[in-house]
């Protein structure tokens, strides 16, 4: 059978629904190949939709509102235009084609334009042929597992049936002591006395930061987040959507990249003049940067910097790295979400792709990829046997070496957050301190909670942003701000994206108590090389 | 007196104490040999002993003495134990005497030399927390009262040297060792404090008003570094509210020992009466996580500090202990897991609970012996239920915190069950030789 595109239009009810109306009852023809979901304005359509339906298996996503100027919300359309433009950014770095979403302005009166450019869009998309995602298994699919053995293991491998009862885990965690409703003691002891349906269809399951903090002190070594995440496996998944931050956009695009067929189109970024290389010894895996720069352009993080000073670095030092062109995602979130099939097809694909590299060391610029490489990816695949490193452990290494010399001067007073997925997670609290005070000029101070103590930044794969999240958010950085620092340091780009996101809304306290200037530390390792 | 009946006892706390004054009592010629330049151990370093609330100097310092005066025992203080050859009935012991610089003969203990000695450095008896000279005696009580001088800290400006009448002073004393042949021998080590900086989620080494119970108890009594006056270090501010953090480091499968220390629920009870005696205002908060108070009169003891005294008892854990650093105040951050709220609660001084364990040096000195070490490091017993002094080795006994966490009234019994054992071994290795 020839391929015939299937096309999902979301239209606004206003203009272009009744536009479409309107070709209909005047008898236009126009291919039947169109899906229309009516939303009562374009700028409804969030970028989850669009992905959601490429995801899905749609050849072509079609979006129209009504004409500038005529929204019957004012300016619904034009904040779609904006929306629709950073999806297609999105769509073009999934190398879905940046054509198959279109946006057309289309009014009540323009049924022949509304058939025009279905037809169009059609014949178009014929030309291109079927999206790579096209595919009769649903990638949300989960294996069917029993509940009961999967807790039972769960309690086993986390210690938790050594919990004595004590609280400490809930007088540490930092969402307990702001939602006195939480706390992983209580979660435990309903776990233990079979009352997990009190826990499994609640939001207290997807509360947990992961953040180790209270993993950290418990006297029984009871290992909590391990616990929260073997559970978050079996639970009903309506659940966790509802409390994705950004409607799970982040999850759809990992879930996407474990398509064998998809061809990213990602390294638009690299900077001119950089040379990587195909094979070699080290890979430096760049991660999500690409579209966390596009979706929160926002906040002009300049979260691409990341990657691109970690390759100039490099290269300073001779090192060409390998970088996958078609580099797919590590998979941390969806592990941390509780989807492991998904996880695991990420799992193989990378390591296959590394191994075909010839590469010895990974090196990665992000916490969350360092923690899944080292400690994840080997408990999941066999004969995963890669030395990782993370950006501050290879530059430690180089300043050892007397390879990196700095000839700027940072003239700053530096504080350091510690990301949990760096510190308490893989114990790496020193490499990315030694770094800081070896650039020159560099005041070095540290937040009254650090290193085994640093509080989390507030949220952790993309679950349960609220007001809880918020208030951590803001007592950290008043933190780093009470240190007297002018820039405050990470090495984690989620860390900058949620504290940007915090410091952008309004705010519960003075502003000037909680904003700060942030930068990612390869960032500045590469201002301190001149290499920014 | 013959070899066979003399026994050497290692450690001076009340564990070596009672042992020495049972052997020496029924005739046997006793070595204690202790460490540091006094006997009296742990126990003198107490404000009370609990659940009595005995003044612990006064009913220790007689036992001290009579230990000093008893004619068929001999004090090696400031000497450590080198060698041990041999075996049940005949060990043959070399001692290290550290030089003191000070001749004990001609030492009158007058203190004119500490006086004047121009050093101040951080008093191990007050745990740190007051000042002592480089020439000291550790405790105003101590057996035997001659000075010493610490070798290390000392600037040799001879100050002490001109000011002493008795002329004791002798900066060239060498190190001097001693054999001795012995029966038997009797361990009696005791214990020190877990680093309660491992669990750095309670600031103690960072926030100055978090103190180790050993500290506190140092600031409560009448002879420590503010004279029993209870006054916050920081600011010498009456505290209001005093917080009590059990299981530091105790009952921990991670970052700790798993076992319970035994003494800390008990002595934390004591010392929070003692706050409510020096000061009813001062409310005593007690964070515990299972009131683990086993000894006899140690449950109505509990009852009386809630109920007479108004100790308040809070099932929790702390996660976290963070300090205001304008004022020094400490917010404790706990889920009071009978009401099931995750809270907080501000307190002026934070007093830590530590486990205590076995000396860090046991293990030399057990490698010395010839002992075995259980995990944790303390001196093993032949057989847990039927011989718990008694160790790998016939002819070496073992008593108190050494062998295995307990209190006072423990460590005595068992002093004396290891006296009654070694006094045992030594009959039948008399007998053998007929």
């Amino acid at each position: 059978m020839a391929y015939e595109p299937r096309i999902v239009a979301f239209l606004c009810n206003w203009c272009s629904y009744m536009g479409a109306n309107l070709a209909g009852t005047s008898r236009i023809s126009y291919p039947p190949n169109i899906r229309i979901i009516r939303v009562m304005c374009s700028g409804r359509v969030d970028p989850i939709f669009v992905i959601s339906a490429f995801e899905a298996g749609a050849d072509g996503v079609l979006v129209c509102g009504c004409h500038p100027g005529d929204c019957h919300y004012v300016s619904g359309n034009l904040k779609a235009e904006k929306r629709i433009e950073t999806t297609r950014k999105l769509v073009k770095l999934l190398g879905l084609g940046p054509e198959r979403l279109r946006l057309e302005w289309i009014s009540t009166s323009e049924g022949g334009k509304f058939a025009e450019v279905v037809t169009d869009f059609t014949q178009k998309l014929r030309k291109i042929g079927p999206s790579p995602l096209k595919s009769e298994a649903n990638p949300k699919a989960k294996a069917s597992l029993n509940v009961q053995e999967v807790i039972k293991k769960a309690i086993a491998e986390t210690n938790v049936r050594y919990c004595l009862e004590c609280g400490k885990c809930s007088g540490s965690c930092p969402i307990s002591r702001l939602n006195e409703a939480y706390s992983p003691r209580r979660t435990v002891e309903k776990f233990l006395i079979g009352l997990e349906n009190k826990v499994l269809p609640t939001a207290d399951l997807w509360t947990c930061l992961t953040c180790f903090t209270c993993t950290e002190r418990c006297p029984s070594d009871v290992k909590y987040p391990y616990f929260i995440r073997a559970c978050r496996r079996v639970a009903p998944v309506d659940v966790k959507e509802e409390l994705c931050a950004h409607r799970g956009i982040p999850m759809a695009l990992s879930r996407i990249m474990t398509n064998p067929k998809i061809k990213q189109e990602r390294m638009d970024w690299l900077p001119d003049g950089a040379e990587i290389s195909e094979k070699g010894d080290l890979l430096y895996f760049v991660g999500c940067a690409p579209y966390l720069d596009v979706y929160f352009e926002d906040f002009n993080l300049g979260l691409i910097k990341i990657p691109q000073s970690v390759v100039k670095i490099l290269d300073k030092v001779g090192i060409k790295p390998v970088i996958l062109r078609n580099e797919k995602c590590c998979g941390h979130d969806l592990l941390w979400t509780g989807d492991f099939e998904n996880f695991e097809k990420l799992a193989k694909v990378n390591a296959a792709d590394f191994k075909e590299t010839g590469a010895k060391k990974i090196v990665t610029a992000c916490p969350e990829g360092y923690r899944t490489f080292k400690e994840d990816y080997p408990k999941f695949l066999e004969n995963f046997d890669f030395e990782v490193l993370h950006i501050s452990e290879l530059l430690s290494e180089l300043i050892d070496k007397g390879e990196l010399k700095f000839d700027t001067k940072i003239a700053r007073k530096v504080v350091y957050h510690d990301p949990c997925r760096l510190g308490r997670h893989m114990g790496v609290y020193e490499p990315p301190r030694k770094v800081l005070a070896s650039l020159p000029g560099t005041e070095l101070v540290e937040m009254e909670r650090n290193r085994q103590n640093a509080l989390c930044c507030g949220v952790s794969s993309w679950l349960s942003c609220n007001r809880y999240s918020k208030g951590v958010q803001i007592d950290r950085l008043r933190e780093a701000k009470a240190t007297g620092a002018d820039l405050l340091v990470t090495a984690c780009h989620k860390c900058q994206i949620h504290w940007k996101c915090v410091t952008s809304e309004k705010l519960p306290v003075d502003p000037g108590e909680v904003t700060m200037e942030m930068r990612d530390l390869s960032v500045l390792v590469a201002e301190a090389l001149k290499l920014a | 007196m013959e070899a066979k009946q003399s026994v050497l006892i290692i450690g001076g706390g009340i564990a070596g104490i009672q042992a020495s004054l049972d052997l020496a009592s029924r005739g046997m010629k006793v070595y204690l040999v202790e460490k540091t330049p006094s006997i009296g151990g742990r126990m003198s370093q107490l404000d009370k002993t609990f659940p009595t609330m005995d003044c612990s100097m006064c009913i220790l310092a007689p036992k001290m003495i009579e230990c000093f005066r008893h004619p068929n025992i001999t004090l090696l203080t400031y000497a450590e134990v080198q060698e041990v050859k041999g075996s049940a009935g005949n060990f043959r012991v070399k001692i290290l005497k550290k030089p003191r610089f000070v001749d004990l003969e001609k030492c009158t203990g007058c203190g004119e030399c500490a006086q004047h000695c121009p050093v101040e450095v951080p008093n191990e008896f007050d745990m740190g927390l007051g000042v002592r000279k480089a020439i000291y005696v550790p405790f105003p009580q101590a057996v035997p009262l001659k000075y010493t001088i610490d070798d290390e800290n000392c600037v040799k400006c001879r100050l002490c040297q001109r000011m002493c009448k008795a002329g004791a002073i002798n900066y060239d004393q060498p190190p001097e060792t001693i054999d001795l042949n012995v029966g038997a021998i009797i361990v009696a080590t005791g214990f020190e404090l877990f680093d309660a900086q491992t669990r750095s989620e309670y600031g103690y080494g960072k926030y100055q008003n978090v103190l180790t119970s050993l500290e506190f108890e140092r600031l409560l009594s009448a002879s420590g570094p503010t004279g029993g006056h209870l006054l916050r270090l920081s600011d010498g501010r009456i505290p209001r509210r005093i917080a009590f953090i059990q299981c530091v480091g105790s009952r921990s499968l991670k970052g700790g020992v798993s076992y319970c220390s035994s003494a800390c629920c008990v002595y934390a009870t004591k010392e929070g009466v003692l706050i409510r005696e020096h000061n009813p205002e001062c409310e005593v908060y007690v964070f515990y996580n299972d009131l683990k108070v086993f000894g006899k009169g140690f449950q109505e003891f509990v009852n009386r500090a809630k109920n007479e005294w108004g100790v308040k008892y809070v099932r929790a854990l702390p996660g976290e202990v963070v300090e205001d650093p304008k004022t020094g105040d400490l917010t404790i951050w706990y889920e009071d897991t009978t009401e099931n709220v995750t809270k907080s609660m501000k307190a002026d001084i934070v007093v830590l609970c530590p486990a205590l364990v076995p000396r860090v040096t046991s293990k030399e000195l057990a490698g010395i012996l010839g002992l075995e070490l259980d995990e944790f490091g303390f001196m093993k017993s032949r057989d847990p239920l039927f011989a718990p002094v008694d160790t790998n080795l016939p002819g070496i006994y073992i008593c108190g915190y050494c062998q295995g966490p307990k209190d006072i009234p423990e460590s005595v019994a068992q002093a004396s069950g290891a006296a009654a054992r070694a006094a045992e071994a030594i009959v039948a290795a008399g007998k053998e030789a007929h």
